[in-house]
């Protein structure tokens, strides 16, 4: 499989987004505005981008970059699209271009404390509705206090011990 | 008839049926015909031939109330715990009678956060994790995410790690596929399939112990090759197992597939469409048995399956009769594969030398394996450290289950147990 810029950019382009498109070691991968992003994806979809194949978000640590994997069987080509979302932003919804959207993105806004707009069922997916953390921040850890206390387990004596485990 | 739908007094929730109204919109989108490429349909059987437009006369059943009486809608809970949800899928029908008006999956009962817990692994350690997700076919997540890490850290590995790594996937294929076909078959009353199902799966588990010192979580698929090398008495095991479960694969499918009543009962029933299963993100054999041949074996080869001779059974009907028939082929499939890599098993090591902790290079890669249930992808972000920076499981269930919300409304609720178990679901890979 020898990705070809050309179709993934020409279907931008026609689409009249300006979104710089690069072969990196992922693939190839356009990084259009988050607000364009619909209509982004509406566009690939009309030039035969077929599937989604997954939809993510990654905590880069400034914002949160969502990820949309898309797949083309007529050309054989897979794509990605990185939109880079603020904290505090509202997450659209594709799925009425991508159905398969459905359930990642409410993965995505329950795992990163998104707001989700545009979804016909923005319900949080896998935890339950009282725990409203945004787990896969970076900012949360892995353990929190309030699962450290238990009786005659000592706070600090947990802390190191995951101190040490994460210094190996 | 139709004005006397209870549908008209009480609007069903409209989250359901937006969705619908959306793929059904999608019906006219017709996937291409993909000539350029042979494992895709065009080539295996004649234009038109798997179209289902419309279900056969009387097989479409839509909710109607009775006679002059005006019934109510009932909420009904099925699940977590019962017997035809295959783990703690539980299920919301809104159901008029027997039929479901609406259904909706409520997940996350096997929720462990494995993608956060991968963060704070060393990318060794993964592996104990993944096979945790899918249970039943933990050595594909594991392969997965050992391809997308070889990705990002640039390691060749040799070829007989990666005929090694085939040949536990194949087995693993068919001892998950065994647990489906057992299930499947209890789903709609038939016993004696599920038991004669896991005495064949207990031999399949003792090969793997055998080469992996493990029955179900291997840990056995590590960055660079894999964990050791096949043990000799191995070979033996894998020969007599060859030697017999072809025709007793044959005496399951006449228990359980040819069976009169069995087919009464699941064809026609549960159709996805091709546009609606990719527009779903179906993969696997859920949506080769809408006659789209893509299986990740052929066309993002990895492992040792360039080298291997195999074809991809696609189904016709689109329905659970041509789920169960596709599933079947592939158990034969792979029956046929781990002879072949056997018989090719070349000498040399069987792991590259990896240095002890990974540090790969800052940078993302997606690795994806074909699993006994469709494309198991593996997104990895490094930052350069010696754990994960993001780890992303592309579960194929998860999309499968996606799924049921569209297609369950206007189905009895018998053909909705049928339905989700011809899915092939998983409900820890669903939920991590």
């Amino acid at each position: 499989m020898q990705p070809d810029a050309s179709a993934l950019s020409a279907a931008l382009r026609n689409a009249g987004i300006d979104a710089p498109v690069a072969e990196e070691r992922l693939g190839l991968v356009a990084r259009p505005a988050i607000a364009d992003t619909p209509s982004a994806l509406r566009a690939l979809h009309a030039a035969d981008y077929e599937m989604l194949v997954d939809l993510f978000g990654i905590d880069t640590g400034e914002d949160i970059e969502i990820t949309y994997h898309v797949r083309s069987f007529t050309r054989d080509e897979d794509a990605y699209l990185k939109a880079n979302l603020p904290y505090d932003a509202m997450l659209t919804s594709v799925w009425d271009v991508y159905p398969a959207a459905l359930y990642p993105e409410r993965e995505a806004a329950e795992m990163f404390g998104l707001r989700l707009v545009g979804h016909p069922n923005p319900k949080r997916l896998l935890t339950s509705d009282e725990f409203n953390v945004p787990v896969l921040r970076k900012s949360v850890p892995i353990r929190t206090d309030i699962e450290l206390e238990r009786p005659g387990i000592s706070r600090e004596h947990l802390k190191a011990a995951e101190e040490a485990n994460d210094n190996g | 008839m139709a004005n006397r739908r209870p549908a008209a007094k009480k609007q069903p929730a409209g989250k359901s049926a937006q969705p619908k109204q959306a793929a059904q919109s999608k019906q006219s989108m017709q996937p291409k015909p993909a000539a350029a490429n042979p494992h895709l349909l065009g080539e295996i059987l004649p234009e038109g031939a798997y179209e289902v437009e419309v279900l056969p006369k009387g097989l479409h059943r839509v909710p109607r109330g009775v006679d002059e009486l005006a019934t109510e809608h009932l909420i009904m809970n099925m699940g977590p715990q019962h017997p035809s949800t295959h783990g703690v899928l539980h299920l919301l029908l809104e159901i008029d009678g027997e039929e479901v008006i609406t259904g909706e999956a409520n997940i996350g009962y096997l929720h462990r956060g494995i993608e956060k817990l991968a963060e704070h692994r060393r990318y060794n350690q993964v592996g104990t994790l993944l096979d945790r997700s899918d249970y039943l076919s933990g050595l594909h997540s594991e392969l997965a995410f050992s391809m997308a890490v070889e990705q990002l850290a640039e390691i060749e590995v040799p070829r007989k790690a990666n005929w090694i790594r085939s040949l536990v996937s194949e087995l693993n294929r068919i001892a998950s596929h065994l647990v489906w076909m057992g299930t499947f078959g209890m789903d709609a009353g038939s016993m004696p399939g599920f038991l004669y199902a896991l005495r064949e799966r207990e031999a399949l588990l003792d090969i793997l112990e055998t080469i992996t010192g493990a029955r179900m979580m291997f840990n056995y698929v590590r960055p660079g090759g894999v964990l050791m090398d096949l043990p000799p008495e191995v070979e033996p095991m894998i020969r007599a197992f060859l030697a017999d479960f072809p025709t007793k694969l044959e005496e399951y499918d006449t228990l359980i597939g040819k069976n009169e009543i069995m087919q009464a009962r699941i064809k026609g029933v549960g159709v996805i469409h091709r546009s609606t299963a990719l527009a779903f993100g179906l993969t696997g054999a859920n949506l080769r048995a809408t006659g789209f041949g893509w299986d990740v074996r052929k066309e993002r080869p990895y492992a040792a399956y360039p080298e291997l001779d195999f074809d991809i059974p696609v189904g016709e009907t689109a329905d659970c009769w041509a789920r169960y028939l596709v599933r079947m082929e592939e158990m034969r499939v792979s029956t046929k594969l781990v002879g072949q890599l056997l018989d090719g098993m070349p000498e040399g090591d069987h792991s590259a030398k990896v240095a002890k902790v990974l540090r790969p290079p800052a940078g993302e890669a997606y690795a994806a394996v074909e699993s006994p249930r469709g494309e198991m992808g593996i997104h990895l972000a490094s930052d350069g450290s010696d754990k994960p920076y993001r780890m992303r499981v592309r579960g194929p269930a998860y999309y499968a289950l996606s799924i049921i919300d569209e297609i369950l409304p206007g189905n009895l609720i018998a053909d909705a147990v049928m339905t989700a178990g011809s899915l092939d679901l998983v409900l820890g890979e669903i939920d991590r």
